[in-house]
């Protein structure tokens, strides 16, 4: 067996798992999910996740977005090309209001995209967890919690041994 | 803080707290400072009662769309707040005796009143709508309709504590359904009538809607606050993080919706350059209110939507009670700069009847509110959506959202 990727443990029901992923929150690690054939609620309560960070990717975003809108209409009709259109002045903030504020709506959601692809580091064009044949089960009837080897808590015989206290019938190594 | 017995029996009969007493000074004080002030400048007096009459219609009219969204959407988180909204949106009648002042003051109020319309083309094109008696006819008609739909939407929703049948629900959703259409076709009338026509020669479409969107974001703000009052006090105690998450979202959501049609009718009179348009702005733009109309761009917009961005910031009470008396704030300003310039073009002008207007409709209005939340059960007791709406709170500790909507983050 090459080098394992994790550790995963089966569970039976959502309430098993929740309770599980309790435990393995509480015991500090921060390398591990859950995996679920469905949405389970509270489930990232139990986990100790935290409001996701792409928000701030999305607002970033939405401001180089604004920005970009009224320097460019200023850069065009008051700099670059002086030209006056209907008797209004060189440049306004009101004119270049609406399409600054389409490009704010633009780049926020172009940046909210990536961000997440970014965040979950995707696109992913392998997971080992993918060619474990145990784990297929995961989109039927079985809930799993994965920890991996690279989480500074990791240990191979500790990590078990908690798992199996959380409830787990079935423990497996999945390798890389 | 909820009290267990409180949750144990939400009986209809509930003791008042000491605050109670506060509108009936409110209100005593507000009528001298009022009696005083139309006394010695009538004209100033009907303008501030007409600038605090606009606003807490704002609340209730705010209050009436919420009950109606609700129906509309069969939504179910808006359960425990429903029964104080009806409340509210049932004070229309009071505030159709609160109208008596303006309706003697109209005609040195309204200046179309008392012009000739064949020595006005403006006024001419418009005659059908303004003229003395459609005034008045109007506003009996607009109370009748409110009071009307208010008090249906009540009735059945009292109705349904007792009975429990799902008849109740079938019906409000009906008058629900007709209801919003009334609301906005009356909603849109007093806008035009009671603040719009002060300078009749003014053309907006979005008029109507702009008082719409300034109301019901004046209206959330206060009902973030009753709920977390009646949270504290035991009143509902299943109001949860859900709730004030929902309320928060919404209120976030008039914020921009406000600016959006604010910005869209000041844009368009901007672009289009036509003087029977330009000329209510630029009224605007003379002294202080130029500055009133910045305080609105970044007051009633820039800061309330940075700050209400993040999603624990609508949960958040050491922000969000500052963020409620701001947003009356805003508003108040806003009524201002929509009724005041006519009398006051040179700048805003602050007068002790301002306040007192304020003092005594609000006071009059809290006075009668306690009455009815006192008299019936404080949410709806056997409404089918109940459940559903516990479920929502059920996911978040409900013992730690009841101390503080905040605390889950």
């Amino acid at each position: 067996m090459s080098k394992p990727h994790g550790i995963i443990a089966e569970f039976d029901t959502p309430a098993d798992v929740m309770a599980a992923a309790r435990v393995v929150r509480k015991a500090g690690f921060k390398r591990w999910d859950v995996h679920t054939p469905f949405p389970v609620h509270g489930m990232d309560e139990a986990m100790g996740l935290k409001n996701s960070p792409v928000g701030w990717f999305t607002f970033v975003g939405g401001v180089t977005g604004y920005t970009t809108g009224m320097l460019m209409i200023w850069f065009q009709n008051a700099f670059d090309y002086r030209l006056v259109v209907g008797g209004k002045p060189l440049f306004s903030p009101l004119f270049a209001f609406p399409v600054s504020y389409e490009l704010t709506i633009l780049f926020a959601s172009f940046a909210t995209l990536f961000g997440m692809l970014f965040l979950n580091r995707l696109p992913c064009l392998y997971h080992p967890l993918l060619k474990n044949r145990r784990f297929a089960q995961v989109t039927h009837d079985k809930f799993y919690v994965v920890i991996e080897t690279s989480d500074s808590k990791y240990s191979e015989t500790e990590t078990r041994k908690l798992l199996e206290t959380a409830g787990s019938k079935h423990i497996e190594l999945v390798e890389e | 803080m909820s009290s267990p017995a409180a949750t144990a029996t939400p009986a209809a009969a509930h003791e008042g707290s000491g605050w109670e007493k506060l509108p009936y000074v409110l209100v005593v004080a507000g009528l001298i400072g009022l009696v005083v002030g139309a006394v010695s400048d009538p004209k100033q007096f009907g303008y501030s009662y007409l600038v605090a009459f606009m606003f807490f219609l704002s609340i209730c009219l705010g209050a009436m769309f919420l009950v109606i969204l609700h129906h509309l959407f069969d939504s179910s988180w808006s359960v425990p707040i429903r029964r104080f909204l009806e409340h509210i949106a049932f004070l229309t009648p009071v505030l159709g005796l609160l109208f008596i002042p303006i309706a003697w003051l109209a005609p040195q109020l309204y200046p179309w009143m008392t012009i000739d319309p064949h020595t006005d083309h403006a006024l001419h094109v418009k005659v059908a709508l303004f003229n003395p008696p459609t005034f008045y006819i109007m506003a009996a008609v607009l109370f009748g309709v409110w009071t009307l739909l208010s008090y249906k939407l009540r009735s059945w929703s009292l109705k349904q504590d007792a009975t429990g049948a799902v008849e109740c629900t079938f019906a409000m959703r009906k008058w629900a359904a007709g209801g919003v259409f009334i609301f906005a076709f009356s909603l849109t009338l007093a806008a035009i009538y009671w603040m719009k026509s002060l300078q009749h020669q003014f053309f907006s479409t979005m008029y109507g809607v702009y008082y719409f969107a300034g109301s019901v974001w004046t209206t959330l703000a206060t009902v973030y606050i009753i709920a977390m009052v009646m949270q504290r006090r035991g009143y509902i105690p299943i109001l949860h993080r859900r709730q004030f998450h929902d309320m928060g979202v919404l209120l976030f959501a008039f914020t921009v919706f406000y600016a959006y049609i604010h910005f869209s009718q000041y844009f368009l009179i901007w672009n289009a350059a036509m003087p029977e348009e330009t000329f209510w702005y630029v009224l605007r733009e003379q002294g202080s209110w130029w500055a009133v109309g910045m305080i609105t761009v970044f007051g009633h917009f820039f800061g309330p939507f940075l700050l209400l961005l993040r999603i624990d910031a609508k949960l958040n009470l050491k922000l969000m009670i500052p963020m409620a008396i701001w947003v009356w704030l805003m508003h108040y300003l806003d009524m201002q700069y929509n009724i005041m310039p006519v009398y006051h073009p040179t700048g805003i002008h602050f007068a002790l009847t301002d306040l007192a207007a304020m003092a005594f409709i609000g006071g009059t209005l809290a006075i009668v509110f306690l009455k009815y939340f006192h008299a019936h059960a404080p949410y709806p007791q056997k409404d089918p959506r109940f459940e559903e709406a516990l479920g929502h709170g059920a996911s978040s500790s409900a013992d730690a959202a009841s101390e503080h909507p905040g605390d889950e983050d």
